[in-house]
């Protein structure tokens, strides 16, 4: 796992990531708390191995806890670390379905990030300032073992109209979040389930097509509705529906003139409901058959050692004989 | 193999019911609870064979009927269940009958 996580940066990204570093590195020493193994690495010297062990630690410490803070100069190493390789290959996340609750955390360094619990136990950390686009990154599976080591990629997507550098790094068993810098949310992106198909440039098409029909809010977070279709089948089977009922109608007024012929066509099923057959509340008899006779339409039953259930009320019987006529 | 066709009663539901509780509590494994109501099914039809001797009579209208796999199952309405003790009258009523003759290795109900 860590030796796939070290393969080569991004240019772009790698100039992101120092102007970050450089910011918060003289605070790198204060943030170690949290991840008890990596506390004196410097940055940039460290071998990228160590560096990402440092990155798998707070995914497996999120393993056991729900809930991960993760100052920003973690985020920091974090992206330099560089498991760039995933980078260089994922370039869109998105918030999977069902991401409801959000809760906002307060770094250490005074940021205020949100937390979105997802349904699936994910958790995604972004910074809703100003212009948050979330973008969806596709990561394969994890062993179906359930391995926790984690894969840690970072994307800053170098995004056109990009300003200053905003990250998110989310840490998850099996996914991981990224937040871009970009004027919009992009709640198509969000909601949508997560093909593979994670490229930079991908991403980068995208939003300039989602920008113009979606204008929302940047801390307005849409994880349903666009990209649905159920709405236009809904609306094809009301139609047909509609068109049933008036063929109906004028069917029945061209025969008798009559207002009233609608409710005596619904008259003509004459068979019972098979619901009424199936329906669990009734008085059951189950037992033993030594012998049902019938002759014409008269049936004779022979029936042994039943318990039955009428009225709510159980009995029971070594031998019964009933009569019936069908 | 006794017939399982006593478990959609009163008493068998009950026990699967607890049954499914102890399960969702870890405090038994399902295979422990498919044991527990075979036993069940071995012990209430030889409670049925041995300890009960008394007779019903019964007379009402057959609505439907049907024979598969050995199987009678028969709805009847406006019948009357005659015991010597007491009279039951109900609308309807849902029959479901094993074949009798033999001890039978049915596992359906």
């Amino acid at each position: 796992m860590q030796s796939r996580a070290v393969d080569g940066f991004h240019s772009e990204e790698q100039q992101l990531l120092m102007q970050v570093q450089q910011q918060h590195q003289p605070q790198q020493q204060q943030h170690h708390h949290h991840h008890h193994h990596q506390q004196a690495q410097p940055q940039q010297t460290v071998p990228q191995q160590a560096q990402t062990q440092q990155v798998l630690i707070p995914a497996s410490q999120q393993a056991t806890a729900p809930q991960v803070i993760v100052p920003d100069s973690k985020l920091i190493q974090h992206m330099n670390a560089s498991n760039m390789s995933a980078a260089a290959t994922a370039a869109t996340l998105a918030l999977p379905a069902g991401v409801t609750p959000v809760q906002q955390i307060l770094t250490n360094s005074g940021q205020l990030l949100q937390v979105v619990r997802a349904a699936n136990g994910a958790q995604y950390i972004f910074q809703p300032q100003q212009s948050v686009v979330l973008q969806q990154q596709v990561i394969p599976q994890m062993q179906p073992g359930g391995v926790q080591a984690p894969v840690i990629q970072q994307v800053l997507a170098p995004l056109p109209g990009g300003i200053s550098p905003q990250t998110g790094v989310i840490i998850q068993p099996q996914q991981i979040l990224f937040t871009g810098n970009k004027t919009q949310v992009i709640p198509t992106t969000v909601a949508a389930p997560t093909p593979a198909q994670a490229q930079i440039t991908a991403a980068s098409q995208q939003q300039p097509q989602a920008q113009p029909t979606q204008q929302q809010a940047p801390l307005v977070l849409q994880v349903d509705g666009t990209g649905d279709t159920s709405s236009e089948e809904e609306e094809d089977e009301e139609e047909d529906y509609d068109d049933d009922e008036e063929e109906e109608k004028e069917k029945d007024g061209a025969e008798d003139g009559q207002v009233e012929e609608e409710p005596l066509n619904s008259e003509d099923d004459v068979s019972d409901e098979e619901g009424q057959e199936l329906f669990d509340t009734e008085n059951v008899v189950v037992c033993q058959y030594d012998k049902i006779h019938r002759s014409k339409n008269k049936w004779k039953f022979h029936l042994k050692d039943g318990i039955m259930n009428l009225n709510g009320r159980d009995y029971i019987f070594s031998k019964a004989i009933g009569d019936a006529e069908w | 193999m006794a017939y399982q066709l006593y478990r959609n009663t009163t008493l068998g539901n009950s026990l699967q019911e607890s049954l499914d509780e102890l399960i969702q509590s870890q405090q038994i494994t399902p295979q422990l609870a498919l044991q527990v109501l075979l036993q069940f099914d071995k012990a209430i039809n030889s409670a049925l064979a041995q300890r009960v001797r008394n007779r019903v009579n019964f007379r009402g209208s057959l609505n439907t009927y049907r024979f598969c796999d050995n199987v009678w199952t028969f709805v009847l309405n406006d019948v009357e269940f005659r015991e010597v003790t007491e009279l039951i009258k109900v609308d309807k009523v849902k029959i479901v009958a094993c074949d009798g003759k033999n001890t039978g290795s049915n596992t359906a109900e």
